[in-house]
């Protein structure tokens, strides 16, 4: 059985949780497609009806609102793994 | 960047009650926006002229987001949601100022605006169809769903104060990390990006999110 010193662990921990926190980001990936898929809906829906375009612009920003929260847990989850 | 809430110094003795500078910056620009506000709303005359004008346009740009979420109850949440969103705008904004930090950069700050419309929006639902009338709501449509009702009645407050807070972090961390790589004249656009427009469009994002959870809670 191999002991490490405090040193070693200490710095292995630091390294892995850097490491997991730029794989946290990689969840930025889904709310970049689904907020680019809503505005490139509310953009045809737009074009379809123009006078329309205050309520499909507020109606679109609420939807991204919702869809863009998972990533920013993630970026949260980034910060705590890499500040802490 | 913003290194997060630092104690500057105790009120009653070593220990007792810190007071970080999130606290100090908060009641600054609280004390800032009701100077501006006496100065915008003095003398006020029927036909609007100069700084009058942009005090009616600011009223009516924000009534007009409530009014259609809220039909015929513009005028009764104008003042909590112009609240929000001034207060939460300006705070994004102060972090322009050097040596001063945004106070929504820290979680305290978003966290106790989050659940400030958390119990807004409680109230408002119960005043709209009774308490046990509310509380049945949560049962619908059918009772097996109470639970998963009740754990994103609480995900609400805690999804609305992260993502205030990591906006503005996650903007002051790339900044950081660019003042780094290249210093000079490199990162003074991505100030505009990040801090403006940023800053303006998550005050406007908290406001009109407040809106739509009261919605939700009336309907």
């Amino acid at each position: 059985m191999v002991e490490f010193s405090p040193e070693t662990i200490e710095m292995v921990i630091r390294s892995v949780s850097v490491i997991a926190a730029g794989l946290a980001l990689i969840a930025g990936i889904g709310p970049g497609v689904g907020m680019g898929f809503a505005a490139g809906k509310a953009t045809s829906a737009v074009r379809r009806q123009p006078e329309a375009r205050g309520s499909i612009v507020t109606t679109m920003l609420l939807g991204q609102i919702i869809s863009g929260s998972t990533g920013i847990y993630s970026l949260v989850i980034a910060i705590y793994l890499v500040f802490t | 960047m913003n290194p997060g809430p630092q104690v500057v110094t105790h009120l009653f003795g070593k220990s007792y009650l810190p007071v970080t500078d999130t606290l100090l910056i908060g009641w600054l620009s609280v004390i800032l926006i009701i100077i501006l506000a006496r100065y915008l709303t003095k003398n006020l005359k029927l036909r609007p002229e100069g700084k009058q004008n942009v005090a009616e346009l600011m009223v009516t740009a924000i009534y007009d987001q409530i009014e259609p979420m809220l039909p015929g109850e513009g005028w009764r949440f104008l003042p909590f949601i112009a609240t929000i969103f001034i207060y939460i705008g300006f705070c994004n904004l102060i972090g322009f100022v050097p040596g001063l930090t945004s106070p929504t950069g820290d979680l305290n700050t978003t966290l106790g605006l989050a659940l400030v419309v958390f119990l807004v929006s409680h109230y408002e639902g119960m005043r709209e169809k009774g308490v046990w009338g509310y509380f049945k709501s949560f049962g619908q449509p059918v009772i097996f769903l109470l639970p998963l009702n009740i754990v994103s009645e609480f995900a609400k407050p805690i999804s609305h104060s992260f993502r205030l807070f990591g906006n503005i972090v996650g903007g002051g961390i790339i900044i950081t990390l660019i003042y780094q790589a290249a210093p000079g004249l490199v990162p003074v656009p991505l100030h505009a990006w990040f801090d403006l427009f940023i800053g303006l469009i998550q005050a406007l994002i908290f406001g009109m999110v407040a809106i739509s959870y009261i919605s939700v809670a009336k309907s």
